[in-house]
């Protein structure tokens, strides 16, 4: 009810707007208004003054009303979501999707030990011919590199001198040249090729000038080094053979409960369907009897009654398929236990070290894994014993499902899950990433600035600074995803800067990127409260500090700074709040994948995408339908930013009084 | 003017090894920070500027500001020349010469013509959410200075005003979608049944129904306005508080009314404070991309927002094109290549083109400001 | 001043019809093959028509359609029941106009040397449970997967297309557009994706043949990942929705269909 108060302010604003302003606008040629002597108001006990006072008054009370209204709506659209969720996990609950996902997640699990066997074989077999492979790549990016350029000429000449255009001889000599000219630029600016020798080289790039144009098949050194190379990995197939059918086993180990597991997934997503269509028609019977009351046309009503009792829902039958699913338990358990002997024979046939660091490091990962895969295969039974479809699913459980839950998956074929998580991981790693730069530099800069910096130097660098904060966001989104972001990955790419954890990156956008962008954004807020918190020190405290013989630097770091430290803790906070409440960035730029950063690679989880509380609500809001569970999930996400930054502002505020106590 | 305390450090000892070591370091920091900024601009003014300026007279061209936005199409002729061509003007190509003689073509979305509609709809919205602003906020700052007395009501408005100054903006996002594309009133004869309540008017088959704007160029302003209020009213709170107390006491003590000092002797000295500084509030409304992604901003529209309207109002509940939204297409929906750079850079430069004169206008009016009002 | 007593007029009158030809939906057919027609459309003689064009993702397109903010709708998938219910109560009832065949392309970058996967090979590296190119033959390297955002028409046919309905991994990234997921599989020499075939010629990435099938229109029959494209509209079109449908269904929209990369309805 909240919207009908503020329009009715609204309009009693507007009414009365039109006197004041009109003067305020015109005043300063305006003669004086001759004064009313008795307003008709006053007879009342109202004075033009007070309502004038009143209106006023009325406006600074807007501002409580916005931030108001801003938490009654977003309470208003997001509380639905609990409730919503619950439903969702009920469903996901009684129609079975929980039982298969008890299966599935030993079946990702064996699936994700496979992937690392077989990537511990091809690394070794890789390793052992990396001198090879390497000659082989080289030669095709050489290759790749002088075709890339060339295309689009070739290309031309190629679609020009079909037998259906009639290509007149001038324009083709013309391409030539225009092919010819693309051709020895491209040949004077290959790639590097370390692993030939220069004669090899020299080879290649012979045999890529005297090629014909038209020709599609790859210069000879390029096709005898893949088949050198191809026959190196056949030698090195030979001795690992024992390892290739250890791991050939162990897949095919998985085979009977994938099988299983693929059959369950179809029946109980029909139930899950079939509760779905339910919960809907009933749903759209309501819309459609509501839609025939408020119909004025006699006709249309009858046609949408009759509507709504044709769509009038069966209950649907829950306990058939969840019978048929009871009934698949031993066979379930049954596919475990032979899953988990396949797995603890397959574990004592694995070597313990390879030749190759890359497939030693790997095999350890594997063997690391094991015993927690053999664990959890042995838990299982009894969850699948256990499992119980008519437990209920309390409003508690989707709210902290929501607070802890790891995945954030919608839009999804089997089951949506909205967990915080990643989300908030997300914003938070991009926030330490930002603001490890930003408070150096932006207190830094200001100490500068304050203490050391000539007026002529201070005349420079505020101006510049205040101009960074005067860039909208987007533009530095644009800068991160076109200019920064490719820089950052070529210069990962750099064999002497592999030493950084992290580097090559895989992936342009990523937090790290977004992070460094939103220092830059960060740095003035910082820079310009931080400078007032120094600014605010009695001079007192300095020359104090100097009549006592103290230089600059120490009256700057032993006086000045730490009188000047709460209101510089608070340019901090004010910063964080600033970082973890932007939007834009980080929607261009974090890279867009929901999933808690990998902390297993020490800083180079830094350099891995991810997904944030701001971009979610930016990306996602514009697409859901309104009012589903998904589209309140993000509402709730908005409530809990601004949670957050409310928390920070008053926190940095607690911090601003106390300094200037 | 000598400071006492400068007088006093000249006689210290300089040039300690520690002093300079801290001051150097302190001082590269800073240095970077700006070099890095600077950086940027010129990277921005490289590639941006020939798409407004060319070599020869008359030096400026403003196709790019005038033109719509079309679709680029890319393709070479049968002589093997390359052609890049917005969308009409590559129809007329083809009519006169066929569409047989094309080879490579390709096409890129966004890339062609100008960016006369994002401008314009920036404008509005700016435009729009300012007068919104500066006429809720200028009253709330008077109320705060000049009426104000030490109140629960005074605190809880300062309370709302810090808080709301630092919510984030995708926040506003949300807030004017769920309350001004959503649930605000209109006067309709057919109610949407989203509608929160509908209420039946006497006059005619109306009814007052809160179903929300949609997303239009209304709503967007309105978003934009309670975005930036707290720092409107921060704003010109500072400067009426900077009229001098006696400049009041004495029109009171003339016998005017409080209402008459207001408007006789507070705000006319104050006003140009207050615009000064809604300069800057305006980079800031101008640069914001989230609050007006789902009240507002649209991809792509063929017309101004001025053209095509039925009636004059039909520009407040229509959809509008904006800079910042543009710039986020154009950074996230197309791939960025030779064809494309001209629009990308071409906006982006624009933009920052238009912040720059924006901010330094606000900075010389402030420094102007300072000397001229010395009471 | 007068803002306010315009905003307050203009609450009085009702917010919907403009008569501009709005048309709302799926990325895949409205980045690139509807302006083109709609440019094609209005330089043959209906230049009065305006358009303004949305491409958010299929999932918008009947939301807009029941509440009269768009005349046409543009979807990659069929309508979901539900979905033409909610129009139903809106009081509109809405057709279906098969438009073209598209065929989802995987990409991978220009520089990798892989050529062909089989479906299989698909379906695990999608679903995640192959993440390195070694373990299917290429060179070693972490596979990057790019994928549409979750409301796209394309996220979901992918999924009961190739994936056997199951879910993306969470290493995936979410794309906004086929633009973008070649864009970054064009950057990334690990990357693999899969766009329309519109999108399939994109600069520095390749397609890969599907169970030896190159994805060309010829192929559309034999190929895996082919599905049909629809226009929605209201069962009675306003009149420019009507001319412009219309429009797109005779041959010189077809041709242009065909130019853009999609596979005109009526050649299957």
């Amino acid at each position: 009810m909240g919207i009908v108060g503020t329009s009715a302010v609204l309009i009693f604003l507007s009414d009365r707007q039109s006197h004041p302003t009109k003067h305020l606008a015109e005043m300063p040629h305006e003669d004086p208004h001759p004064p009313e002597p008795v307003h008709r108001f006053q007879k009342q006990g109202f004075s033009y003054e007070n309502a004038i006072k009143f209106f006023f008054a009325s406006n600074a009370g807007l501002t409580i009303v916005i931030l108001a209204l801003i938490i009654i709506f977003l309470l208003k659209e997001g509380l639905g979501f609990f409730p919503g969720y619950q439903r969702e996990l009920e469903v996901y609950r009684i129609a079975g999707l929980e039982f298969v996902d008890i299966s599935r997640k030993n079946l990702t699990a064996h699936e994700q030990i496979t992937s690392v066997l077989n990537r511990t074989y091809y690394a070794e077999i890789n390793g052992k011919c990396a001198h090879q492979m390497r000659r082989s790549q080289e030669a095709s990016a050489l290759f790749n590199a002088y075709s890339d350029l060339t295309a689009p000429t070739r290309d031309l000449i190629v679609s020009n001198s079909q037998p259906d255009s009639s290509p007149s001889p001038e324009m083709i000599a013309s391409l030539r040249t225009n092919f010819e000219k693309q051709k020895s630029k491209a040949l004077a600016t290959l790639p590097p090729t370390p692993h030939l020798t220069p004669e090899e080289r020299q080879a290649l790039i012979e045999s890529i000038r005297s090629r014909a144009f038209d020709a599609t098949d790859d210069p000879p050194l390029v096709a005898s080094l893949t088949t050198e190379f191809a026959e190196a990995r056949e030698k090195q197939v030979k001795p690992l053979e024992a390892l290739r059918t250890t791991i050939d086993t162990f897949e095919s180990a998985g085979s009977e409960l994938s099988s299983l597991v693929s059959e369950l997934t179809e029946s109980v997503t029909a139930t899950k369907e079939k509760i779905q269509d339910a919960d809907i028609l009933e749903k759209d019977r309501k819309t459609l009897l509501a839609a025939a009351s408020s119909a004025e046309d006699p006709i249309e009503r009858e046609k949408l009654v009759s509507e709504a009792q044709a769509s009038l829902a069966q209950k649907p039958d829950i306990e058939g398929p969840i019978r048929i699913l009871m009934e698949r338990r031993p066979a379930c358990i049954a596919a475990h236990q032979s899953l988990k002997n396949a797995a603890a024979t397959v574990s004592s046939q694995l070597p313990n070290t390879l030749t190759q660091p890359e497939a030693s490091r790997l095999l350890k990962v594997a063997h690391n894994l094991w015993p927690l895969f053999l664990a959890d295969l042995e838990k299982t039974p009894q969850k699948i014993t256990d499992w119980n479809h008519l437990k209920p699913v309390a409003l508690s459980t989707a709210i902290s499902s929501f607070i802890t839950g790891k995945d954030w998956v919608t839009g999804g074929e089997w089951q949506d899950f909205y967990g915080i998580l990643p989300l908030a991981a997300g914003s938070l790693m991009i926030s330490i990433v930002a603001l490890t730069l930003a408070i150096p530099s932006g207190i830094g800069a200001a100490i500068y600035v304050n203490q050391f910096a000539s007026k002529r130097e201070q005349s420079l660098i505020k101006p510049v600074i205040e101009f960074i904060q005067a860039i909208p966001s987007v533009v530095l989104g644009f800068i991160g995803i076109l200019i920064f972001g490719t820089i950052l990955r070529d210069l990962s790419l750099m064999d002497s800067l592999s030493w950084i954890p992290g580097f090559p990156i895989e992936e342009r956008l990523n937090i790290f990127t977004a992070g460094c962008l939103l220092a830059l954004m960060s740095i003035p807020t910082i820079f310009s409260l931080a400078e007032d918190a120094i600014n605010n020190v009695p001079s007192a405290y300095a020359e104090a500090a100097e009549a006592l013989g103290a230089s600059r630097v120490q009256t700057t770091f032993r006086v000045i700074i730490p009188a000047a430290f709460s209101g510089i803790l608070a340019a901090v906070l004010l910063g964080f709040g600033r970082v973890i409440g932007e939007t834009m960035v980080v929607l261009l730029v974090a890279g867009n994948r929901i999933k808690i950063p990998d902390f297993t690679s020490g800083l180079g989880t830094f350099f891995q995408p991810c997904h944030t509380l701001t971009g979610i609500i930016a990306q996602e809001l514009g697409e859901v339908p309104l009012g589903s569970v998904h589209y309140r999930a993000l509402f709730i996400v908005g409530i809990l930013l601004f949670a957050v930054v409310l928390i920070i502002n008053a926190t940095a505020h607690r911090f601003v009084n106390r300094m200037k106590q | 003017m000598f400071n006492p305390e400068t007088l006093i450090r000249k006689g210290l000892p300089k040039g300690h090894f520690k002093d300079v070591a801290a001051r150097s370091f302190l001082g590269g920091i800073t240095y970077l920070v700006v070099a890095i900024a600077v950086l940027l601009f010129v990277k921005i003014i490289i590639d941006g500027a020939p798409v407004l300026f060319k070599p020869e007279a008359p030096f400026v061209d403003l196709d790019f500001l005038t033109s719509k936005n079309e679709t680029l199409h890319v393709f070479d002729d049968a002589q093997g020349n390359r052609h890049q061509l917005p969308a009409a003007a590559y129809s007329q190509y083809i009519s006169q010469h066929g569409s047989a003689t094309l080879f490579n073509e390709q096409t890129y979305s966004y890339s062609g013509g100008g960016i006369a509609g994002p401008i314009a709809g920036t404008a509005l919205l700016t435009i729009g959410s300012m007068i919104l602003a500066l006429f809720f906020g200028v009253s709330a700052a008077i109320y705060l200075s000049e009426y104000a007395k030490q109140s629960p009501f005074i605190h809880a408005i300062r309370l709302a005003i810090l808080n709301l100054a630092g919510i984030p903006s995708i926040v506003f996002g949300l807030f004017g979608f769920s309350v001004f594309v959503l649930a605000v009133p209109v006067i309709t004869s057919t109610p949407s049944d989203r509608s929160l309540l509908t209420i039946p008017l006497l006059i005619g088959n109306y009814f007052l129904s809160f179903q929300g704007w949609n997303s239009s160029l209304m709503a967007g302003c309105a978003t934009l306005a309670c975005m930036i209020l707290p720092v409107i009213i921060t704003a010109s709170e500072e400067s009426l508080r900077a009229v001098p107390q006696g400049f009041r006491d004495a029109s009171l003590a003339m016998g005017a009314t409080r209402w008459q000092t207001i408007r006789k002797c507070v705000l006319p000295f104050s006003l140009p404070g207050i615009l000064t500084s809604s300069l800057l509030a305006i980079t800031r409304v101008a640069g914001e991309t989230a609050p007006i992604m789902f009240t507002a901003a649209v991809a792509a529209k063929d017309d101004l927002p001025w053209q095509g309207l039925k009636s004059p109002f039909d520009i407040l509940s229509s959809q509008v094109q904006a800079l910042p939204y543009h710039i986020y297409t154009l950074a996230a929906r197309i791939p960025s290549s030779e064809f494309t750079q001209r629009a990308q850079y071409g906006s982006v430069f624009v933009f920052l083109l238009l912040v720059a004169f924006l901010s330094l206008g606000s900075m010389i009016l402030r420094a102007k400001l300072r000397s001229k009002l010395k009471w | 001043m007068k803002t306010i007593s315009i905003l307050l007029t203009a609450t009085m009158i009702s917010m919907a019809g403009a008569q501009t030809l709005s048309i709302k939906g799926s990325d895949t057919l409205g980045a690139k093959l509807v302006p083109q027609l709609a440019e094609a459309f209005k330089a043959a003689g209906n230049a009065g028509v305006k358009f303004e064009i949305a491409a958010e993702g299929s999932t918008t397109a009947f939301p807009a359609l029941a509440n009269g903010t768009a005349q046409i709708g543009m979807s990659s998938r069929e309508v979901k029941d539900d979905e033409r219910t909610f129009c139903r109560t809106k009081g509109v009832y809405i057709k279906e106009h098969p438009i073209c065949y598209d065929m989802l392309c995987v990409i991978v970058n220009k520089n990798s040397p892989l050529a062909k996967l089989t479906k299989d090979q698909v379906a695990k590296i999608f679903t995640g449970q192959v993440k390195d190119w070694s373990e299917i033959g290429g060179a070693p390297g972490k596979i990057s997967i790019y994928t549409r955002n979750t409301s796209s028409g394309t996220y979901k046919d992918w999924q009961k297309l190739a994936m056997g309905g199951r879910d993306y991994p969470s290493s995936s990234l979410k794309m906004a557009g086929n633009e973008q997921i070649a864009q970054e599989v064009a950057k990334n020499k690990n990357g693999i994706g899969y766009v329309g075939l519109a999108y399939a010629k994109t600069a520095g990435t390749k397609t890969v043949l599907i169970d030896g099938v190159e994805p060309v229109a010829a192929n559309a029959k034999k190929y895996t990942y082919a599905r049909l494209c629809y226009f929605y509209a209201p069962d009675k079109p306003s009149a420019e929705a009507e001319a412009f449908m219309k429009y797109v269904e005779s041959d010189a929209g077809q041709d242009i269909v065909r130019k853009v990369g999609f596979i005109p309805a009526k050649d299957l």
